[in-house]
């Protein structure tokens, strides 16, 4: 069946075939199954209608054992199918390639983000994506000893190669699920635990991850991006250190920025409390969008009285999520 | 006049002479029944509304009128009321209550005072649940089913709400040994296991359920005392527990509670089919027995639903091939049914339609309940929308729509009135559209990856919730009706003569509508089966004052 629903390719991933076939291996069948029970019973609620049977036409049919084995044996045989390709394709899910074969990328999952490192490159460096923006560490002459991360999470994989995930989630988190409709699976991230999933993306494209597991607040919002990438365009980015996204970013709005970006566990925005920073509400009305954008971008620049700078990161966004934010921050939208 | 149950009654303590008091200190089977469906339907109407406002909130992607938490308030009060407090008590409470002691020739059930406590006990139950939901930091937001480490580290009272869960399922222990007990030792005289009505079949199946399988909760209470004021490490990671274990204790329970929902559904759909085919049901040993094996293996598949918890991938094929088993017996009996119809004289009567209504509904939940088995189809499906269509498929569309036939089907019974049929059919087919609006769309979204419990989606899911709030609305307007149609019935109906359907079971054979306090006028001897049709009439007819056969 061919769809439109951005993000889930039925030809996406090395799964797909197989996964589908499965499915609608299964749904014919039980079509099938199904009309077997619900024809009969609407040809037989009009055969035998009340006002049609005289008292004496009434059957007593009360057993036929070719036909109750008859009911039986299908079934299972159809059953035992079914148990066969779930297996099969619970096999292809569960079955790890060889580390030796694949790219093994760290994932973390925790209250609502996903964060990714890479094994490091020739040169060393190693790509860490997402979470919540971290502070690059300097030292005291203003070098940059570790660099911080964007925030904004993508996983960036090249296409037609071995992607293992080895997934896990503070000890003091909640369960996560880590779900990519369109390669077909998913996997609990569980807090203390160490779980894996593998996959081979066969088109190069952009797909949704979303969180399965309800982890509460920001759930709904608990969402990440596979960026399927040619294979030359992947080790371009991934042997290169500058840039940690090479694509755009896959927010959703300006709320979700918020939530993504952190903001939220230092500033306030639908009340006055104080957390670490000024609560920022009404703050539309004190000060214009450049103000604010730079209050993003270079928060030292101008620090509101009764607090100090060098507590809120500098954030490096795209023009658009700086612009969404912004606006979000200026009317709650 | 004689005097029918709503005229007199047995009291667990004295003889008041208020009626209020009277229905409060009852021991009566039917009157318990009765009171059950009036807190149960209380309990049901809140969730249904809060299942609007979701329906409401999803209508469009983003948030319009509530924000994350109050939508994870929103389902978990939902589900935990429709689960905890109406559909585990459910169809036993009600209709094993007012209909198999009459079933089974018997004066009330063995232990009327226990029956009263334990009716008491389940609105203690209710009142703790409720409160659990409401003490702390605002109604809990954990789900109904309060997965650790999520549950421990919110604000929200999990050892309440296990205590809560304690107290009913004491209450359905409770329940179970009774109905157990009632139908061990009270049958009438003659009355075989094989000559009972498949509906205490069906209540007999899940009395065992009750009985052994609620105990589970007990001990995960335990543990999680343990946890919360011991500090023992069990199911929070942060002391070095496995989380994971939650969910097997809360599954080994709330698994075969879901048999424990359908085996009595099943009951009235075998008590139904044969009375409106005016003939002997077909396969009464099979359907008796499936339900029966139901209950055993029920017990052993709780692991499908953590294929994705990183369970071992033995565990999870020999959870799935036992899954498999289950439904083998269940589909039979859709074949059961269906034979039952061929060559009878079928009544379209409201009890059937709804009959064969849920038969086109369950059968897809069980179909879409097949899908999740297969263990890889489940790593795609599981927590998504496909499941939430096939539980409410099942539940809604199978155990309570089979409850809504039971009321249509007893209701004369319980009341000696009579409802207005053509309305009540309007009311069915209003649901039954309404409810296929409602929840189909809602496979199609969940096979694209629309994840359950998510106040805010991603806009490709727009259409499918949008049919589903059309749906909801159209299925709710009908509940409402048939509701409406009931009261109608109940205050301004006809009268209803003890037989107005040409039944056969026992229920049916009592001097008067509504029946008297201590039912049948003398116990009848049973040397017949329970559905014998002879060109569509009864076979076994009786003397209602010496209740002698006279046929
Ligand atoms: C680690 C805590 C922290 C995080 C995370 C943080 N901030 Fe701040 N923010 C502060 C502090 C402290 C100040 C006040 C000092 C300053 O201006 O540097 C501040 C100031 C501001 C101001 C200026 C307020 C005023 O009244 O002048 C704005 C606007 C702002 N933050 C927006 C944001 C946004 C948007 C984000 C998320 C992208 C964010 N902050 C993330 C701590 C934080
Ligand atoms: C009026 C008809 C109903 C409607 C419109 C409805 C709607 C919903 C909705 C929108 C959800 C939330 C799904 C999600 O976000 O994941 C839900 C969840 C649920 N519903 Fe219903 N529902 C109805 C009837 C029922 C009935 C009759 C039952 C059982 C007796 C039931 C049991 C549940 C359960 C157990 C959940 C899961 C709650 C959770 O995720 O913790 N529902 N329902
Ligand atoms: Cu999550």
């Amino acid at each position: 069946m061919s769809n439109t629903l951005e993000g889930f390719s039925s030809s996406a991933s090395t799964f797909n075939a197989d996964m589908d076939f499965a499915f609608w291996m299964h749904i014919w069948v039980s079509v099938a199954l199904f009309l077997s029970v619900v024809v009969p019973m609407f040809y037989f609620a009009w055969k035998y209608r009340a006002d049609k049977v005289k008292n004496e036409e009434i059957g007593t049919l009360t057993h036929h054992t070719a036909l109750e084995i008859t009911w039986t044996v299908i079934p299972i045989i159809a059953v035992m199918f079914f148990f066969y390709y779930g297996n099969t394709t619970m096999k292809m899910f569960r079955t790890m390639p060889a580390e030796s074969q694949s790219i093994v990328i760290d994932v973390e999952g925790s209250k609502w983000k996903w964060k990714y490192e890479y094994p490091a490159n020739k040169a060393g460096h190693v790509h860490k994506i997402g979470g919540v923006y971290k502070k690059p560490t300097i030292d005291e002459n203003g070098k940059v000893v570790e660099a911080g991360s964007m925030g904004i999470s993508a996983l960036y994989v090249p296409v037609n190669t071995n992607i293992i995930l080895k997934m896990t989630a503070p000890v003091n988190d909640v369960i996560h699920s880590y779900y990519v409709p369109a390669f077909r699976m998913k996997e609990d991230v569980v807090p203390g635990r160490t779980t894996k999933q593998w996959f081979n993306a066969s088109k190069v494209g952009e797909y949704d991850v979303e969180c399965a597991e309800y982890c509460g607040t920001d759930h709904s919002y608990m969402y990440s991006k596979i960026v399927v990438m040619e294979k030359d365009a992947y080790e371009k980015w991934f042997e290169g250190a500058a840039e940690d996204t090479p694509k755009g970013n896959f927010a959703k709005d300006g709320k979700a920025l918020y939530a993504q970006n952190g903001c939220a566990s230092c500033h306030s925005i639908d009340s006055d409390a104080t957390l670490v920073g000024p609560s920022l509400k009404g703050i539309g009305s004190k000060y214009d969008s450049q103000y604010l954008s730079d209050a993003v971008t270079n928060p030292d620049k101008d620090v509101p009285e009764g607090f100090y700078p060098g507590i809120m990161p500098a954030f490096k966004l795209s023009p658009e999520d700086l612009a969404t934010l912004v606006k979000y921050m200026e009317t709650g939208k | 006049m004689s005097k029918s149950y709503f005229d007199e009654t047995h009291c667990a303590i004295g003889h008041p002479k208020s009626t209020f008091m009277q229905w409060m200190l009852t021991i009566d089977h039917k009157r318990i029944g009765i009171m059950y469906a009036a807190v149960m339907f209380t309990f049901f109407f809140v969730a249904v509304f809060t299942a609007l406002a979701m329906r409401i909130e999803l209508f469009a992607p983003g948030g319009q009128y509530m924000d994350g938490d109050t939508f994870n308030q929103a389902f978990t009060l939902h589900g935990v009321i429709m689960i905890f407090l109406f559909i585990i008590p459910g169809i036993p409470a009600v209709f094993g209550n007012i209909v198999m002691p009459l079933m089974i020739g018997a004066k009330d059930v063995s232990f009327p005072r226990l029956n009263w406590f334990t009716f008491w006990l389940y609105i203690a139950g209710c009142c703790i649940a409720l409160a659990s939901l409401f003490i702390g930091e605002g109604v809990a937001d954990t789900g109904w089913t309060f997965y650790a480490p999520y549950s421990l580290n919110t604000g929200t009272n999990v050892i309440m709400a296990l205590v809560a869960a304690f107290v009913l399922g004491m209450a359905s222990i409770l329940t179970g040994l009774n109905f157990l007990v009632t139908i061990h030792r009270l049958r009438a005289p003659g009355m075989t296991f094989f000559k009972m009505p498949l509906f205490v079949w069906g209540i007999y199946a899940t009395a065992w359920i009750q009985l052994l399988a609620t105990p589970v909760v007990g001990i995960t209470l335990i543990l999680a005392i343990m946890e919360k004021y011991f500090g023992i490490g069990i199911f929070d990671p942060a002391k070095g527990g496995d989380p994971v274990l939650f969910q097997h204790l809360f599954w080994i329970y709330s698994h075969p509670a879901v048999y424990l929902m359908i085996l009595p559904a099943f009951g009235i759909m075998s008590e139904i089919i044969p009375t409106f085919s005016r003939k002997e049901i077909f396969g009464y040993r099979t359907i008796a027995l499936s339900s029966a094996s139901i209950a055993g293996i029920g017990y052993l598949v709780w692991g499908h639903h953590l294929y994705t918890s990183g369970m071992s991938d033995i565990a999870k094929t020999v959870f799935s091939f036992l899954t498999f088993f289950v439904a083998i017996p269940t589909g039979v009996k859709f074949y059961d049914w269906v034979a039952t119809m061929y060559k009878g004289k079928i009544v379209l009567s409201t009890p059937m339609i709804w009959a064969l209504g849920t038969i086109i509904t369950f059968a897809i939940g069980g179909i879409t309940g097949i899908t999740i088995t297969m263990i890889g189809l489940d790593i795609h499906l599981q927590d998504t929308y496909y499941t939430v269509a096939h539980f409410h498929y099942a539940i809604l569309g199978g155990v309570v729509f089979l409850m809504f036939a039971g009321m249509h089907y007893w209701f004369p019974l319980v009341t000696g009135k009579m409802y207005n049929e053509t309305k009540a059919k309007i009311a069915f087919y209003l649901q039954f559209v309404g409810f296929n609006l409602l929840w189909f769309p809602m496979f199609i979204a969940g096979y694209y990856g629309m994840p359950r419990r998510y106040f805010d989606y991603l806009p490709e899911f727009e259409i499918y919730h949008q049919i589903s709030f059309f749906g909801a609305l159209i299925f709710i307007a009908g509940l409402i009706y048939m509701f409406w149609v009931f009261f109608k019935g109940w205050t301004k109906g006809e009268a209803a003569t003890p037989n107005p359907w040409n039944a056969t079971t026992l229920e049916w054979h009592l001097p008067t509508s509504p029946p008297p306090l201590e039912n049948h006028s003398k116990v009848p001897y049973v040397d017949f089966d329970p559905y014998e049709y002879h060109q569509g009439e009864p076979v076994v007819k009786f003397n209602y004052e010496t209740m002698q056969r006279i046929d």
